[in-house]
């Protein structure tokens, strides 16, 4: 376990390390930079800005640089400065010296802003966004896996047909309609809740149903085809021969088993969902991480782009990890090797 | 069990007329607040870096400028410069400042604002050092200013300071009130542009103490009708009265004692105001319009806007070197149209220049230099550009139309698009790019034609054919590669001239040869802006775009 | 010796033997299974809309009752009257707080430019339909290769190439697409004519667009198909059959194309027939965030994304699409389960 779990992590730095080095490289390539505007600034502004970021330096310079300010933790002694560019996730006190600490994870200043550090940024837009998917994966699994039990239960019925419509119903009406609608309805129509915004329960309600009603297609497919894929398993009939009510069977035997293929959906699925949507966050004006993976390239803010992406991928990785660990609880037959 | 209900009833009631009285009695103490939202993209509080209309609309009412504008008659009037003279020659500015005027900084611990103090305890006024210092930074090329070449050349050695020399510029405090600025060339609009917000004085020692993080809620001082209460990154930002500000003839005491601005996207924004959310928007969505013109006539108000929305040609490209196709794609856009599909009382455009502006000519005066849409003309053109060329017209190369993502944007395209394949059987081909890659292929290799538009920094036209067309290369804001002496004298005379109606000339003379004779820009339609207002609020419409909150009101 | 020749000597693999045997009794597998899918209505009744919508949208001149470019300017957003009484919220011009305008010659209404929407949905077709199918094949092709290599050679290729997997999973669909998309429309659009970018942008625009949708598509969808391509080859390299093959010298792309590739193939399709909605819906996504096709073409992506400004006071300018784009992917996701129904010899039991 612990020879395993060691590997895994070295697969994540490498894992983190080429998804860096990818993006680095990439959003290099692509015209314009986080100082291009409408109105030309002047050459030495342009000149002085990059400097100042060390956009002057060669790219591979660059790079590493962002590599060491993330990686490598750094001791530091005196007085803490304000500087965006001096942020750290992680600030531990040390018990000697003038005010010694030790700090790690830096992703840097946002170019765009000049006041906000990209920590700043995830420490005040991730929590927004990371309770916003909870909520929504709550809601898919609420209404996701009912629907497919429900149509795997009663295959090729009705109730099937009718479970399948409605999660697919789910799919292919947009955040982008759906949101809309459901604040005009709620919010102005009938008066009940507030259309945007966050910070209450109230607000969160509909974009956390039209954001999990999207998802919940995939996992109301996934439990009917897993679930129908584990009542034909010869342990299930052998209980249903024995005389066991189904519904017993069912709940005790077969959904547990079914859940495994679910499981390994909803770990990507989470962390997709807590690093923020896009959409949903755009229609129900939440202040959530999501904006942000996709206005840090409009606005060629690396440090924002570089930062987005790692947390993303850690995220990924973090929670197939946990995936594979839930794996092991579910069935005990599979085995770290 | 009867006379149980009643009492309940009765009790119920007189419950609920108490809490009714407290809830009456606690409202008229409650501070008036007015919600509304602005679009994404967080604001920029420091005088020398602000560069979008947010930004500039508060920093309005946090830091007033040393002249201003009349927000509905757009006359100059005094800001914190009570008054100014100029000398003969028409380069050095005098201006008296207003005694009295504090700095103050919101106190979030004691939630209010306070003033700020100086060393040995007294409240610390505004000073002409504070504007040298506000000017000096802003023409440091270290502090990155946006907007620090539209002031560079209006002060003495403005430019060299941006390049980077040691100069001294030609902005001097004569005694704490009194504050001499020089310029190394005459024109007009000087009072009003020394009044723009990369003109505003500064704190020195909380920019110097707080670096680039001085405009946070926490460190952030001002002096205006507003204080900053409290900005929360892409969030919202809140606006507090300052008591402290010592009324004007021109700026009140603010009587609405907070402004709370959500960012939220156009859609939503009318969602929320729609739900009573918020009190004011100043963006439509287009397609609700006709629905609001319906639903909201009484709180919709459309009011002229501050942007031309153009196309340009790049001269040096296949096919649109050619003036007489120029011209004709100009002219077989049909303006009417478009203003139609917009559908929000936006002007056909015949100038590049707003007519709103000081020393715009006026289309209607000068029916002659103006271009117009006519079908007719433009194949004529279509012809004489194929005659030209000795080609025929599956001959044209492919032009291609670039312009940035954006619905709206992409729908004119398309209207566009389908105009002059109807008019010149011409297809167009249209490529969108994002916004950064638009602007990067601008600069260095311009598509044949590219959407774009202007808004003006100051009223005055020379902000617009000057500063967008004067020059030409990748630094300037004129992408067509085109140069023309003619074109450029007129300018030159015109700036230094102080005659608005004479003025006026010139610039028609220069925007005929702009849109007509060399035809290097299709102008096609001024902006309107779109206001929703709920009937509570008192309120002036501000023609310039920046609204002056410190006149509005709450009724009851 | 020549492999093919090896091939042919080679004792049939097991499973061929199980369904010779089998064949005895009915047909063969296939039919069976096509028996089964052709008994699953629900199955059925989404293979006749596919077909329909494939059919349409080739014959598309022929039956749309307007051209999709043209642009009237006398029925901006309007509305038929039935269209009107359905949406009571829609009020017609010249009533009490009317704002539509009514115009009964376009069936379900116009747009901003005054265009037929049945007219562009049943253009829109074109594209979403062919992201339907060409999005599953690229993410076949090359995710089968992909992880049939991986697991067939296996060991520290297959570790390397299964961390490439991990590492383009890692990377933010969102990012990758829209740098993939900015990279490739900046870049290709400075090309010099004859080069390989060149061309591939000229296709681009010719098809509106659609050539770097399919790329975006396939470089974030191979991942899923390479994994369970691998899986499938791990569960079969061990069978008696390859190592025959392998015992009397057959060469490794042989093996791999005869005999791992039929046995494999079945799950993976039926993996694609059920992931094609969100190729699909990837497309709408890309038109909300502005990178979809070019305009005028149409595609229910952007019709959704442009009608989505419009929902509240012109709804039928994104319902309608939407609903287009219900049915396809209900069909869709009927076909592919009646699909994996019936090829799953175990749930034929049920039925």
């Amino acid at each position: 376990m612990a020879q395993y779990t060691a590997r895994r992590f070295f697969y994540l730095l490498i894992v983190l390390l080429m998804v860096s080095a990818i993006t680095f490289f990439i959003m290099h390539q692509i015209p314009g930079g986080p100082f291009t505007r409408e109105k030309k600034l002047h050459p030495t502004v342009l000149k002085n800005l990059n400097a100042k970021y060390n956009l002057d330096d060669p790219l591979y310079k660059q790079y590493t640089d962002y590599l060491i300010d993330l990686f490598v933790p750094e001791i530091t002694t005196g007085k803490h400065s304000g500087d965006v560019t001096e942020d750290f996730l992680v600030n531990i006190d040390l018990p000697f010296g003038d005010n010694a600490a030790l700090r790690w994870i830096n992703f840097g200043p946002s170019f765009n802003s000049r006041t906000l550090s990209v920590n700043d940024i995830i420490e005040q837009h991730l929590p927004i966004s990371a309770q916003l998917g909870l909520g929504a994966l709550l809601v898919s699994m609420g209404i996701g896996i009912p629907l497919g039990t429900i149509a795997a239960l009663r295959k090729n019925t009705v109730y099937d047909y009718f479970s399948m419509s409605t999660a697919i119903l789910g799919v292919s009406v947009p955040v982008i309609v759906l949101g809309p609608v459901l604040k005009y309805v709620v919010a102005v129509e009938l008066d009940l809740l507030p259309s945007s915004g966050w910070g209450s329960w109230q607000q969160a309600i509909m974009p956390a149903f039209a954001l999990g009603f999207a998802q919940s297609a995939l996992l109301a497919r996934l439990t009917r085809a897993s679930l129908l894929q584990v009542l034909n398993e010869d342990y299930i009939r052998t209980a249903k021969a024995k005389g066991l009510r189904e519904r017993r069977v069912v709940l005790v035997h077969a959904m547990k088993n079914a859940m495994i293929p679910i499981a390994t959906v909803l770990g990507p699925l989470f962390a997709a969902l807590i690093t923020g949507t896009f959409v949903t966050e755009t229609v129900f004006g939440i202040p959530g991480l999501g904006r942000y993976f996709v206005t840090s390239i409009t606005n060629r803010d690396y440090a924002v782009i570089m930062g987005t992406t790692l947390l993303f991928a850690f995220f990924i990785v973090l929670s197939n990890f946990v995936v594979d660990l839930t794996y092991a609880w579910l069935d005990p037959r599979i085995r770290y090797d | 069990m009867r006379k149980g209900f009643v009492v309940l009833l009765v009790g119920l009631l007189v419950i609920s007329s108490v809490l009714m009285t407290t809830a009456g009695s606690t409202k008229a103490q409650e501070p008036k607040v007015l919600y509304t939202a602005l679009l994404p993209g967080d604001v920029k509080i420091d005088p020398s870096l602000a560069s979008d209309a947010n930004s500039i609309t508060m920093l309005n009412v946090l830091y007033v400028g040393l002249t201003g504008l009349h927000d509905e008659t757009v006359a100059i009037e005094p800001g914190v410069a009570t008054e100014w003279t100029v000398s003969d020659d028409g380069l050095v500015y005098t201006f008296t400042l207003a005694q009295g005027v504090s700095w103050v900084h919101y106190d979030a611990e004691a939630g209010e604002v306070v003033q700020v103090m100086d060393e040995a305890g007294a409240p610390l006024t505004l000073k002409a050092q504070d504007f040298v210092y506000g000017i000096t930074r802003t023409l440091n090329p270290n502090t990155g200013s946006e907007y620090s070449s539209v002031l560079a050349p209006w002060v003495v050695n403005g430019q060299e300071s941006l390049a980077g020399e040691a100069v001294e510029l030609g902005v001097k405090a004569l005694d704490d009130y009194t504050l001499e600025i020089t310029s190394p060339q005459p024109a007009g609009f000087l009072p009003m542009l020394y009044g723009l917000w990369m003109a505003r004085p500064q704190l020195q020692s909380v920019v110097e103490e707080f670096g680039d993080t001085w405009t946070e809620a926490a460190n952030y001082v001002s002096y205006g009708p507003y204080a900053l209460k409290s900005w929360e990154h892409d969030v919202e930002v809140t606006l507090i009265k300052n008591p402290f500000w010592a009324e004007t003839m021109y700026i009140p005491q603010a009587k609405i004692d907070e402004i709370n601005f959500i960012y939220l996207e156009e859609p939503a924004q009318l969602t929320a105001y729609e739900a009573g959310e918020l009190d004011w928007i100043a963006t439509v969505p287009l397609a609700d319009l006709d629905r609001m013109r319906a639903e909201r006539s009484d709180q919709l108000v459309i009011g002229p806007g501050q942007c031309t929305y153009y196309y340009g040609f790049n001269v040096l490209k296949d096919g649109v070197s050619n003036v007489h196709l120029r011209r004709a794609l100009s002219m077989a856009v049909d303006r009417d149209v478009i203003v139609q599909i917009l559908n929000a009382g936006q002007v056909p455009a015949g100038f590049f220049t707003l007519p709103a502006l000081a020393a715009a000519p006026h289309q209607e005066d000068y029916p002659d230099l103006a271009i117009w849409s006519d079908a007719a003309k433009a194949q004529e053109e279509f012809q004489a550009y194929l005659a030209d060329e000795g080609i025929t017209a599956d001959q044209v190369p492919q032009i291609t139309l670039q312009h940035n993502t954006s619905q709206a944007h992409a729908t004119l395209a398309q209207a566009i698009q389908q105009m002059w394949k109807d008019t010149l059987g011409l297809e167009v081909q249209i490529t969108t790019q994002d916004f950064a890659v638009h602007q990067e292929t601008m600069r260095f290799d311009a598509p044949q034609i590219w959407r774009l538009g202007w808004c003006f920094d100051y009223p005055d036209t020379h902000n617009f054919l000057y500063d967008v067309f004067r020059f030409v290369g990748p630094d300037s804001n004129n992408h067509t590669n085109w140069e023309n002496p003619e074109f450029q004298a007129l300018l030159d005379e015109a700036k230094t001239m102080t005659d608005n109606a004479a003025r006026a000339e010139l610039y028609a003379q220069a925007e005929h040869i702009l849109v007509y004779e060399d035809a290097v820009m299709i102008p096609i339609y001024y902006y309107t802006s779109i206001d929703l207002t709920q009937p509570y609020v008192v309120r002036t419409y501000a023609q310039t775009g920046n609204e002056r909150f410190e006149k509005w009101d709450l009724s009851e | 010796m020549s492999a093919s020749e090896v091939v042919e000597t080679q004792p049939a693999p097991a499973s061929q033997v199980v369904s010779l045997r089998t064949v005895e009794k009915t047909r063969s597998p296939w039919m069976d299974a096509w028996r089964r899918l052709r008994r699953n209505r629900a199955a059925l009744i989404g293979f006749v809309v596919i077909s329909l919508n494939v059919l349409a949208a080739i014959f598309a001149p022929q039956i749309a009752p307007h051209s999709y470019t043209d642009q009237n300017y006398t029925a901006l957003n309007s509305a038929p009257s039935w269209i009107i009484d359905l949406f009571p919220k829609m009020k017609p011009l010249g009533a009490e707080g009317g704002y539509v305008r009514v115009n009964d010659d376009y069936i379900l209404g116009t747009d901003n430019l005054g265009r037929d929407l049945l007219t562009r949905i049943i253009y829109g077709a074109r594209v979403s339909l062919s992201v339907a199918f060409i999005g599953p094949l690229v993410s076949l092709l090359v995710g089968t290769m992909f992880g049939m290599i991986a697991g067939y050679v296996g060991g520290r290729v297959d570790n390397i190439m299964m961390r490439i997997v991990d590492i383009m999973y890692a990377f933010p669909t969102l990012l990758l697409v829209i740098l993939m998309m900015v990279f490739f429309r900046s870049s290709l659009n400075q090309s010099d004519p004859g080069t390989l970018a060149f061309r591939l942008n000229e296709i681009d625009s010719r098809t509106g667009g659609m050539i770097f949708i399919f790329i975006g598509i396939g470089l974030t969808s191979w991942m899923d198909t390479a994994r369970l391509a691998r899986g499938q080859v791990l569960s079969v390299r061990q069978k008696e059959y390859i190592e025959a093959a392998n015992s009397i010298g057959a060469d490794t792309p042989s093996i791999i194309f005869r005999h791992v590739l039929p046995n494999i193939l079945g799950p993976i399709v039926v993996a694609e027939s059920l992931a094609i909605p969100r190729y699909i819906s990837f497309e709408a996504f890309l038109s909300f965030i502005g990178l979809g096709v070019n305009p005028p073409t149409p595609s229910w992506g952007s019709l959704i994304a442009e009608g989505s400004n419009a929902i509240i006071s012109y709804p039928n300018q994104a319902i309608f699409p939407a609903l287009a784009l219900f049915f396809v992917m209900f069909a869709f996701n009927f076909l592919g389960d009646g699909l994996r129904d019936a090829l799953d010899p175990r749930s034929s039991k049920e039925v």
